[in-house]
């Protein structure tokens, strides 16, 4: 392990003008099982594809065994890959696309044969060396693309997500197998996923990419336990992420209230991330807990529940909708229905009105009745104020169907949360019963009817309303008043349990020193 | 599906009227005597007997073969290297230079057939160029080399075609394959390009000889009329002699051998030994 064998140093590359890597540094050495992992377009295979000679960068360096490689042709280079689709002759059974290497090197024809069946027993398929390839699963295939690349005794193998099309079962047999070869031959394997399952069980070192830069490079456990940012830790399994203060070395705060870590060397009251793993929390009784919390939802994902505690709730507004059974007004002459709703305004909406602003607010609507197709609204006239009042306003189409509706002008309907540094803010609003009773997605039209949204105080980004309240049945609703109240999300902790609670349970959240990690934030 | 049964029938039709029932009258005319009548035929071999025993036709049909033979190799040494260089750029210009190819097609074959005449001739448009250096001129019209040509540019598009869409469809990952197991570009394609693009080459070949060895107006335009290959025989028992019984057996006979060829190329096409075999 002690010895470099690959470098690379500040390699950049560009595709049309767009920058895919943006001056990688990165030592591999000998023996080592390395794994690239990051989401699509990191530039994992990028790179792979750099060092297996397929592609050349713009800036920067390779240098192998201390010797740069750049313009040496892919097959000239020591090093074999496994692509992802494997990429066999299906022109050749298995015996020949596995002894392909060796006949280009003119290698003898027994020293051939010697080789490929040795092969063929290091990947379990003996019986199958006369089969067309086209003929095998999945499976098969990849363990020929191994066999085929590692009979060229290679120094480096380069592996581009060669699980990919696999199921799940067998791509969790290959692991093991792949470790296991890895660990016989003892050569280098560079393999490129963006499985995070896969990365650790597999790997000596892990190297986590984004956006064409490296995050983090370390062993599986340094990864998991000790992600640097709140991508790594979201990317490498799950986990709670809590903003929070350092107060001093071994002191945070978070929630309001100070724990004691294992973490430090930030600087005095710097604001981190608090990572917690799920795995790492305990659902106590209400009074033993280091928090406080409810029960919001359970999974079941097979060996564990996922529960999610909520020990802050969200911000919340309550609006009034008002449902009247109007019916669409019918201008028989025409063939056209119409309808439109009454809506309410703010006084500071009154000076960006204009007509597409209106027709969606009151969710004006002209059709044709026997052929279901929409008919554009020709002309919104009106007359408005800048101050409280009632305003009429008509909507009508070309062929004369027209329908008048009240815009009520009155003062704010919005409420501030300061604990939560958020803000919400929605309307009362008109509806008609069959239009709730047709919707499809009624908490997402909700959201729209009442032009409900929510964001944040500190800096104006849109907070997600992922709570939609309501106590109406909207298969059978009748004319009335009705409450809808709309709600951000509070600070969730999803807990990995083996007990099943219930929803709406009470409980505590426990957890021991070293299961806080602290990063430094991410902007 | 089952509502669209009936749409079939007039297509049936179609094709018993305009395919079927034309070849069924080759196949009586070709085995019956002249003269006959709806009511009587009169059955003979005697034919496929003249046709045999008569050195001239045979020696037409050898020169036929010769011609179409020697077309379809031009075809394939000249068709492949273009249709590798196209397959191997770019997106957009592979769709510019296969319309390119295709282009010509879209006019009549005829028309462009004697274009080639007054290209050829002794006082044409190549003679003249060639005059200019002080070469020539070389007699063109009428020779082998005439009719190898015309046909050569008439039929090399489906040549091209053909590799082109095998070679196109090619998985690229294949070649980059065979370079990361250490074979230079001369090796990978050798033995990765040229094997997957076998069957795109062998229905070339199969769109060329077909027609090249019945055509009959490329050798009566650019051949003259001392030029005679098998398909001129059968314009003639047609046309000018009159004797239909003959021209269809004749017909018979270069159906039977362009089916044989045809088999003979699908069996290479298809063998799955050459799957599996170990060299």
């Amino acid at each position: 392990m002690e010895k470099k064998l690959i470098q690379f140093k500040n390699i950049v590359k560009e595709f049309d003008g767009k920058l895919v890597l943006k001056g990688i540094n990165l030592d591999i050495y000998e023996n080592e099982f390395v794994t690239l992992l990051g989401p699509s377009g990191c530039g994992k295979t990028t790179l792979l594809r750099i060092l297996g000679g397929f592609l050349t960068q713009n800036e920067g360096q390779v240098l192998f065994d201390g010797e740069e490689i750049s313009t040496v042709p892919p097959y000239k280079r020591e090093i074999n890959t496994v692509f992802q689709k494997y990429a066999l002759f299906p022109h050749m059974n298995v015996y020949n696309n596995i002894a392909f290497g060796l006949k280009i090197k003119k290698e003898p024809k027994d020293v051939i044969e010697q080789k490929v069946k040795r092969m063929l027993k290091l990947v379990n398929l003996e019986e199958y060396a006369e089969r067309a390839v086209t003929e095998m699963s999945g499976g098969q295939q990849q363990r020929v693309a191994i066999a085929r690349a590692l009979v060229n005794e290679p120094s480096v193998l380069l592996l581009d997500e060669p699980l990919g099309a696999l199921d799940l079962k067998l791509r969790q047999e290959m692991q093991h197998e792949l470790k296991k070869i890895q660990q016989e031959v003892g050569i280098t394997f560079i393999y490129v996923t963006h499985d995070q399952e896969e990365a650790l069980t597999m790997s000596d070192k892990i190297v986590v990419m984004k956006d064409g830069e490296i995050q983090q490079i370390g062993t599986p456990t340094d990864i998991y336990n000790e992600p640097v940012n709140e991508f790594v830790a979201n990317f490498i399994g799950e986990s709670n992420i809590i903003e929070g203060v350092m107060l001093e070395d071994y002191k945070v705060v978070f929630e309001g209230r100070r724990f004691v870590c294992v973490d430090q060397g930030f600087g005095k009251n710097e604001i981190v991330d608090v990572v917690i793993r799920p795995e790492d929390l305990d659902i106590v009784p209400r009074g033993e807990g280091k928090l406080k919390g409810v029960v919001k939802s359970v999974l079941f994902k097979g060996v564990h529940y996922e529960t999610m505690v909520e020990t802050k709730v969200g911000t919340e507004i309550t609006v009034k909708m008002q449902v009247s059974d109007d019916r669409p007004v019918f201008n028989e002459a025409a063939n056209e229905k119409m309808s439109a709703n009454d809506f309410y305004l703010d006084v500071e909406d009154v000076e960006e009105l204009d007509d597409a602003t209106i027709i969606a607010r009151a969710d004006a609507q002209a059709w044709n009745p026997d052929e279901d197709e929409f008919i554009s609204i020709k002309e919104v006239s009106y007359t408005i104020e800048k101050q409280n009042g009632t305003y009429p306003v008509t909507f009508s189409t070309a062929a004369g169907t027209s329908v008048t509706v009240n815009m009520i002008v009155k003062d704010e309907n919005r409420v501030t949360s300061t604990e939560n540094e958020e803000e919400i803010f929605a309307v009362n609003f008109f509806k008609k019963a069959d239009e709730i009773q047709e919707s499809i997605a009624l908490e997402t039209d909700l959201k729209t009817w009442a032009n409900a949204s929510a964001w944040s105080l500190e800096d104006g980004t849109a907070v997600d309303i992922s709570d939609v309240k309501y106590t109406f049945d909207p298969e059978h609703i009748t004319p009335g008043v009705y409450d809808v109240t709309f709600a951000t999300k509070g600070y969730e902790y999803k807990v990995d349990t083996t007990d099943k609670y219930e929803v709406g349970d009470e409980v505590g959240l426990m957890f021991q020193p070293e299961d806080i990690h602290i990063m430094a934030k991410t902007q | 599906m089952r509502q669209f049964r009936n749409m079939i029938y007039p297509y049936a039709a179609w094709t018993a009227v305009m395919i079927v029932l034309p070849m069924l009258m080759i196949l009586l005319y070709a085995f019956t005597k002249a003269g006959n009548d709806v009511t009587t035929f009169r059955f003979t071999l005697e034919n496929f007997a003249r046709f045999f025993q008569d050195a001239v036709f045979l020696d037409v049909l050898k020169r036929s073969l010769v011609i179409a033979v020697v077309t379809t190799i031009v075809c394939v040494l000249l068709g492949y290297p273009i249709a590798y260089v196209i397959a191997s750029g770019p997106e957009k210009s592979r769709v510019f230079w296969i319309l390119m190819i295709t282009l010509p097609t879209w006019i009549n074959m005829l028309v462009r057939t004697y274009a080639w005449v007054g290209i050829l001739q002794d006082d044409g448009l190549l003679n003249r160029i060639f005059a200019l250096f002080g070469l020539g001129p070389f007699h063109m019209m009428y020779t082998t080399f005439a009719v190898v040509l015309g046909m050569v540019y008439n039929f090399i598009p489906f040549m091209i075609l053909q590799i082109h869409t095998s070679l196109a469809k090619m998985d690229k990952s294949l070649l980059e394959a065979a370079s990361d197991l250490g074979a230079n570009r001369v090796q990978s394609f050798l033995r990765v390009t040229l094997p997957l693009s076998l069957p795109g080459v062998l229905s070339g070949i199969t769109l060329v000889f077909l027609p090249a060895v019945s055509s009959f107006f490329i050798p009566k335009l650019l051949g003259g009329g001392q030029y005679v290959l098998i398909g001129n025989v059968i314009e003639t028992q047609f046309l000018t002699s009159g004797d239909w019984n003959f021209g269809s057996a004749i017909s018979l006979i270069m159906a039977v051998i362009i089916m044989v060829s045809m088999y003979l190329t699908r069996k290479v096409d298809t063998d799955p030994a050459a799957n599996g075999r170990r060299e």
